[in-house]
């Protein structure tokens, strides 16, 4: 591995604030995680729904346009998931923290994706 | 007329609500849309390929080594060229065409010997030979496995239930962005006059990571098993 790419990773992990986000830590407190549910309906797969798009997301996030690179990606999930999303089990915490990341970086604003969030979930519960 | 769909047989079970976390991820990435980070064709593919990847074209890979010479003395010198006889082009592979995405274009493939075993990690994040060997296992990406197998194989490789004797050496190699590795283990005995679809059975994707040994009674797609504790908590 180029020397850079460490550094490089090195220095994300290092600079991630990895203070809590209002909007994501109700997501971890509330939440209900894919291995409760399997447990609740009798599934047995064993990822959600929504984890492939969450590769292909990071896929494309890394390959589309460098908008997050992968391996600073990663650095930043190991330290976010050492000291803020330890209790959560995979693959809710690399969806956490890649919303995490991505609010850092001002990719994302945290407001806005709270209220992208209410409009998503009346949408998908809509009968 | 579509036949009308029969709702009198057994369904497996579905999960019947819709989780915060599928919603959070739906509207994370429809901001990303939107902002215009990637489009909504970038996610289709980049998925599509996530979907298809799976251990099967390594485990061929292997089984084809295991019967013919030639091929495996390709395997050894040339893992790129050996993998499009199973169907992988890690060069012009979609969906980027120049390259699988985060797994760049070159493959070594290690041979254990009565002598040496290979493991293999990526201790900087959790790079891994994708297009032939498909997702990661949770395990591979934990800082636990990537800081204690390079430090302590045997002991490591004891936790996975691989005990070497004294005279094998480890290797563990070290995966980086430009080189990607699999492990290529020996063919156990019980296997002789074995098709190359029976010994693709048994090569499961650990065996190729260098965690688990091939067995002649342990395929990949066996169902779980399950073993009775030795001394069970009463009422249990």
């Amino acid at each position: 591995m180029a020397n850079n790419t460490i550094e490089a990773g090195k220095a994300a992990a290092a600079a991630i604030d990895t203070s809590s986000i209002e909007v994501l830590e109700g997501i971890r407190d509330k939440g209900r995680v894919w291995e409760d549910l399997c447990e609740q309906y009798g599934v047995k797969n064993p990822t959600p729904p929504w984890k492939m798009s969450l590769e292909g997301m990071c896929d494309a996030l890394s390959e589309a346009n460098c908008a997050l690179p992968p391996v600073e990606r990663r650095w930043e999930e190991d330290e976010l998931s050492e000291e803020l999303y330890l209790d959560v089990p995979f693959p809710e915490r690399q969806l956490l923290a890649l919303a995490h990341s991505m609010i850092r970086r001002n990719l994302v604003d945290e407001n806005e994706l709270a209220e992208r969030m209410k409009i998503v979930d009346k949408r998908l519960n809509m009968v | 007329m579509a036949e009308k769909h029969n709702h009198d047989h057994n369904h497996a079970p579905m999960v019947e609500e819709i989780s915060d976390f599928e919603v959070l991820e739906i509207a994370v990435r429809e901001l990303c849309i939107e902002k215009g980070l990637f489009t909504i064709d970038d996610h289709r593919q980049f998925t599509e390929y996530a979907h298809n990847i799976g251990p099967l074209p390594a485990a061929r890979l292997v089984a084809k080594a295991w019967l013919d010479p030639e091929f495996k003395k390709l395997a050894l010198e040339d893992g790129v060229k050996a993998s499009l006889e199973v169907g992988i082009d890690w060069i012009t592979s979609p969906p980027t065409d120049f390259g699988t995405p985060s797994d760049y274009c070159d493959l070594r493939i290690l041979e254990d010997t009565a002598t040496t075993k290979h493991v293999v990690v990526c201790t900087l994040c959790s790079c891994y030979p994708r297009p032939i060997l498909g997702h990661s296992p949770e395990w591979y990406r934990t800082p636990n496995y990537r800081r204690r197998i390079v430090r302590w194989p045997r002991d490591v490789l004891s936790e996975f239930g691989v005990n070497l004797p004294e005279g094998v050496n480890v290797r563990v190699e070290d995966s980086n962005q430009k080189c990607r590795f699999m492990v290529m283990p020996m063919r156990p005995e019980g296997t002789e006059g074995w098709t190359e679809e029976q010994l693709t059975e048994i090569v499961t994707r650990d065996c190729m990571l260098g965690v688990a040994l091939p067995h002649p009674d342990r395929k990949h797609n066996a169902k779980r098993p399950i073993h009775k504790a030795i001394n069970p908590v009463h009422g249990h």
